[in-house]
């Protein structure tokens, strides 16, 4: 019990709860602005934490942390600008949804999502670190290798129209995430000696290009349309549709939980599973890409379950997840803290503060979220002819911010007439970028076994897990086959439509 | 709209105060007459970064100008190396904190534009860290004799963060020195290397002391042998690889070390007045609790000291490089 | 936006995917048979074919050949079913386009040289412009934007960008 005033006392501190509420609302409005990240976010607040208590200083970037992954879901929906990598997903029912004039609806139920989700990965954290964390030394490169196959099996799920076409798109986005220095030899891969291009291509001009600029460019080329104003964007979120969606939010959750306990796959990866799953659980899988709310609801869920979630390997393993983690380890370094197994012995009162701490960010973003919408989701209301220009303001700016280089602004708009291409041809985004995030985790974790297997190929079937995810992906491709042959079937019926289930 | 336009107006206001800070501050004639740009050429994250927010932080109260840290990443430290390498405007008030990647990505990049020695002020090293030889805790090796035999003998996989990173290299360095079978496993970064040895699917790994100095005292990992000249003080019972002396090991030497730099037409002045600042905030408080979390020594070498190392170093990973046929021609 | 065009009679149903797929046969010809032999370099020693840098860009390849062939026979065969692709639509006047690559011409080709707030001004004007926006007020915001975004980015947020004219 007197660990409990402890701990009361080390959290009941007015600097906590200013921590938290900043952190969100940095968060949120960080995330938001295409081009900055919740990542830089959390970096330049690392200096402002030095002088303060130790707790407060973690609660501020976790805040960040959670209030970015939030954030990035609103430009997302609003106007087709995924703010932060993770949201990407968002994007592909919200911003449709914003068409329709429910964009209000779709800030919403994104919002409620990631509070649910956000909770749900914060208990994962407090009661079962120790359990996933054993779970996710278990995950070496095999294992990891049959994950990311599984992951590639939801491209199929995810292309709407043609399979050929959604095949396609992931093929360029492997290829496109292949140029780089080789992982192993460090050899160079389609760089044509440009330095720009040994890192691989950047993510974040990729992404604004891919999404934001076709829109803008189309806008240019089309004949004037009415705009669509449901002044201040229609109505929220009914107690019945969040009902309806519960389900996919929980099991995107702990998607998100289990993607963000094992370090290294990432918040943009669990969105999209998350997002496929709900889409072939759901009665009516054609309403997805189009403004369906479960789908925003979804790939939210599935985002924001991995920001508690990521904690649990850095506080009970000390091993950062991500690059934010990276950075709220060195939060921990100045001072004078190593996460780790032994901080839990050592500064346990320090660690139940903390978690006290991420339970209330999720209260807070509730709030902060809610009195954000009522302000951003007015921007639907702006006509596109005075936002685009100042969205692509955004967009160039943040492309450069990056990396400070002018190139990734060539980059992102050969990526926009890239995206403007695809929308013309038919070919869908979404598997680009799914290839483009999982082709050099596939490459690498395939060649990892191979390097630790010393070339034995039976290291892919080396335990539970592989077999697991084994089972996962050999389903997953017979259940789509199984889709693709009904429908296929129905299609044949109708005689006079032969275009369907192609 | 609203929001837009006040946060717009919250922003410009803050920029006005910034700019009023740093015109108060910045003296007529002395140098700094602006505000000093660190460069990290890494993205944020990792201890590039997080020292030069920290050290950025404490040289402010030192010397008369804002700090301000940039992050200018690629290839390996070399796109912001290359960079101030080519001088420009504030060449005068720019400097750079160069760690393992400034050798090594000389060694390991084709064509680089500039000459990681000449085309720089070497101004002060920072700090020091050892990487550290450590083993999964039921690996059956115990000491660094028995590794090397068992490794003459069967193949051994080693972990490193990166083709190029200091841990990377360490493990090529090893190899080429023993003369023993070792595979490397590449992981993007030591946080997504750490499983793989903590699990046992890798056998050994370099690591820097930080990222396995936790797991040393809770007896996850055994620690074999640290890469520094002297023993850490902080794992004064583990033997360092020059003492142990054996299959060449006589000359592994390395550290990961953090230091800054500039364009080589940095004033004398500047230099001056910068390791003046540095030296006191080496000395700071702050500064040292934060290298003893790191398991660091502060850096020793300044100047034409500091310049000597980097010259060893750079030749050093030149070998090192073109044996393990990591070079790119 | 259902089915808007008749398929019956033509011998190519949708010419689109025909050309399209035709391009990215050449792309992987292009791919397979200069690319990567010349630009992916492979250690003299591999132990394993898998190992080698060129694998997953070679298959990549393989694959894509297969598929563009396949969306070619595709757009002979079925015609498009129209549902998700935005293709068919009223074309606005041309000066309207022009002008909006004449201010990505800006941003990409004078951004550094002119700096962020004055090719941000330059940019939003023309776009404006493009698309006209006949509330005079709002000209004002292709000022207080650019200025007031790179004050933020520059100042709060202590990210570079380019400021003024070189």
């Amino acid at each position: 019990m007197e660990n409990f005033t402890e701990v009361l006392q080390l959290f009941l501190a007015t600097e906590n709860f200013l921590a938290i509420a900043i952190g969100v609302v940095i968060g949120v409005t960080v995330g938001s602005i295409p081009g900055l990240t919740a990542t830089m976010a959390v970096a330049l607040a690392l200096p402002f934490t030095f002088s303060m208590e130790p707790v407060a200083a973690i609660l501020l970037l976790v805040g960040i942390y959670k209030g970015g992954m939030y954030g990035g879901s609103i430009t997302a929906i609003l106007i087709r600008t995924p703010g932060s990598p993770a949201s990407a997903c968002t994007l592909l029912d919200g911003y449709p949804m914003a068409q329709q004039g429910e964009a209000k609806k779709a800030l919403k139920m994104a919002l409620y999502s990631s509070v649910i989700a956000d909770f749900i990965s914060n208990i994962a954290l407090i009661f079962f670190a120790a359990y996933l964390a054993k779970i996710a030394l278990n995950f070496g490169a095999p294992e990891f290798f049959w994950l990311i196959c599984f992951s590639l099996t939801i491209i199929i799920s995810l292309a709407s129209g043609s399979m050929i076409k959604g095949l396609i798109a992931a093929l360029l986005g492997i290829l496109l995430s292949l140029v780089g220095l080789d992982s192993v030899f460090g050899s160079q891969r389609l760089t044509f000696g440009n330095y720009n291009l040994m890192d691989s291509i950047s993510f974040i001009p990729l992404l604004i290009g891919l999404f934001a600029i076709p829109e803008i460019i189309e806008f240019y080329r089309k004949k004037v349309v009415p705009h669509l104003t449901a002044k201040a964007s229609g109505a929220g979120v009914s107690w019945a549709e969040l009902k309806h969606s519960l389900k996919s939010i929980i099991r995107g959750s702990l998607i998100g939980v289990a993607i963000g306990a094992i370090p290294g796959t990432g918040a943009t990866a669990a969105a999209f599973i998350s997002y496929s799953d709900a889409k072939r659980r759901s009665p009516h899988p054609e309403r997805f890409g189009k403004g369906e709310v479960e789908g925003v609801a979804a790939s939210e869920a599935g985002n924001n379950g991995v920001a508690g979630a990521t904690l649990i390997p850095l506080l009970s393993l000390g091993i950062p997840g991500d690059v934010i983690t990276a950075i709220i380890l060195g939060a921990f370094m100045v001072h004078g803290l190593t996460p780790g197994p032994l901080m839990f012995q050592e500064n346990l009162t320090l660690i139940y503060a903390l978690f006290l701490g991420i339970m209330l960010s999720s209260v807070i973003l509730l709030f902060v979220g809610n009195a954000a919408i009522r302000y951003f989701s007015l921007i639907a209301d702006i006509p596109k002819a005075i936002l685009f220009p100042i969205v692509l303001m955004f967009c160039v700016y943040g492309a450069y911010a990056v990396n400070n280089d002018t190139f990734d602004v060539w980059l992102m708009l050969a990526f926009g007439l890239l995206g403007y291409v695809f929308n013309r041809t038919g070919i869908p985004a979404a598997p680009f970028l799914i290839g483009f995030i999982l082709g050099p985790m596939f490459e690498d974790n395939l060649r990892r076994s191979l390097l630790i297997g010393s070339n034995d190929l039976s290291i892919f079937m080396r335990g539970p897990i592989t077999w697991f995810f084994i089972a996962l992906t050999v389903g997953s491709i017979l259940l789509a086959l199984y889709r693709f042959m009904t429908s296929r079937h129905k299609a044949k019926r109708r005689a006079d439509d032969p275009g369907k289930g192609a | 709209m609203k929001t837009f336009l006040k946060a717009l107006s919250a922003a410009t206001c803050g920029g006005a105060v910034a700019m009023a800070l740093s015109v108060s501050t910045a003296h007529a004639e002395e140098w700094p007459t602006d505000d000093v740009r660190l460069v990290v050429p890494y993205a944020p994250g990792g201890t590039t970064d997080v020292l030069s927010r920290r050290v950025a932080d404490l040289l402010q109260d030192e010397i008369d100008a804002n700090v301000i840290v940039e992050n200018r990443p690629g290839a390996g430290s070399t796109v912001a190396t290359g960079r101030l390498a080519r001088g420009g405007r504030d060449a005068d008030h720019t400097i750079l904190m160069a760690s393992p990647g400034h050798t090594i990505g000389a060694a390991i990049y084709p064509n680089l534009a500039y000459d990681p020695v000449e085309d720089f002020v070497f101004i002060q090293n920072m700090i020091d860290i050892p990487n550290v030889m450590v083993v999964p805790a039921d690996s059956p090796y115990n000491s660094v004799l028995e590794f090397v035999e068992a490794a003459k003998e069967q193949n051994m996989t080693f972990s490193h963060s990166g083709v190029g990173s200091s841990i990377h290299m360490s493990g090529e360095l090893f190899k080429t020195l023993t003369q023993t079978n070792m595979t490397a496993v590449p992981f993007a970064g030591s946080g997504a290397a750490l499983p793989a040895l903590l699990g046992g699917d890798v056998d050994v790994s370099f690591e820097n002391m930080p990222t396995v100095f936790s797991h040393i005292q809770s007896g996850d990992l055994k620690a074999l042998a640290v890469t520094s000249a002297e023993r850490s003080e902080y794992l004064p019972e583990v033997p360092t690889l020059k003492e142990i002396g054996e299959h060449n090991l006589d000359q592994f030497v390395t550290t990961a070390w953090f230091g800054l730099i500039a364009h080589e037409s940095f004033p004398e002045e500047a230099t001056e007045t910068m390791q003046e600042a540095l030296n006191k905030v080496m000395e700071r408080e702050e500064f040292l609790s934060f290298v003893e979390q790191l398991g660091a020594e502060p850096g020793t070498v300044a100047g034409d000291e500091f310049k000597a190392f980097i010259a060893d170093e750079v030749a050093r990973w030149d070998k090192v490089a073109a044996e393990a046929g990591i070079r790119q021609e | 936006m259902t089915k808007s065009r008749s398929t019956g009679g033509t011998l190519i149903k949708d010419p689109w995917d025909v050309v399209a797929g035709a391009v990215l046969l050449g792309f992987s010809l292009l791919l397979l048979f200069y690319l990567v032999p010349n630009y992916i370099g492979e250690p003299p020693i591999l132990q394993n074919p898998m190992m080698s840098p060129r694998w997953l860009p070679t298959i990549v390849g393989w694959l894509l050949l297969v598929f563009s062939l396949l969306m070619m026979i595709q757009g002979v065969l079925v015609a498009d079913d129209g549902e998700d692709s935005g293709r068919r639509f009223e074309r606005g006047p041309w000066l309207r386009f022009a002008l909006m690559a004449l201010a990505l011409v800006v941003y990409v080709g004078l951004f550094e040289m002119l700096g962020a707030i004055i090719s941000g001004i330059l940019a939003t004007l023309i776009l404006f412009i493009a698309h006209p926006v006949r509330v005079w007020w709002v000209y004002g915001l292709a000022i207080a934007f650019p200025v007031g975004v790179s004050l933020l980015f520059t100042e709060v947020m202590n990210v570079p960008l380019p400021m003024m004219p070189l």
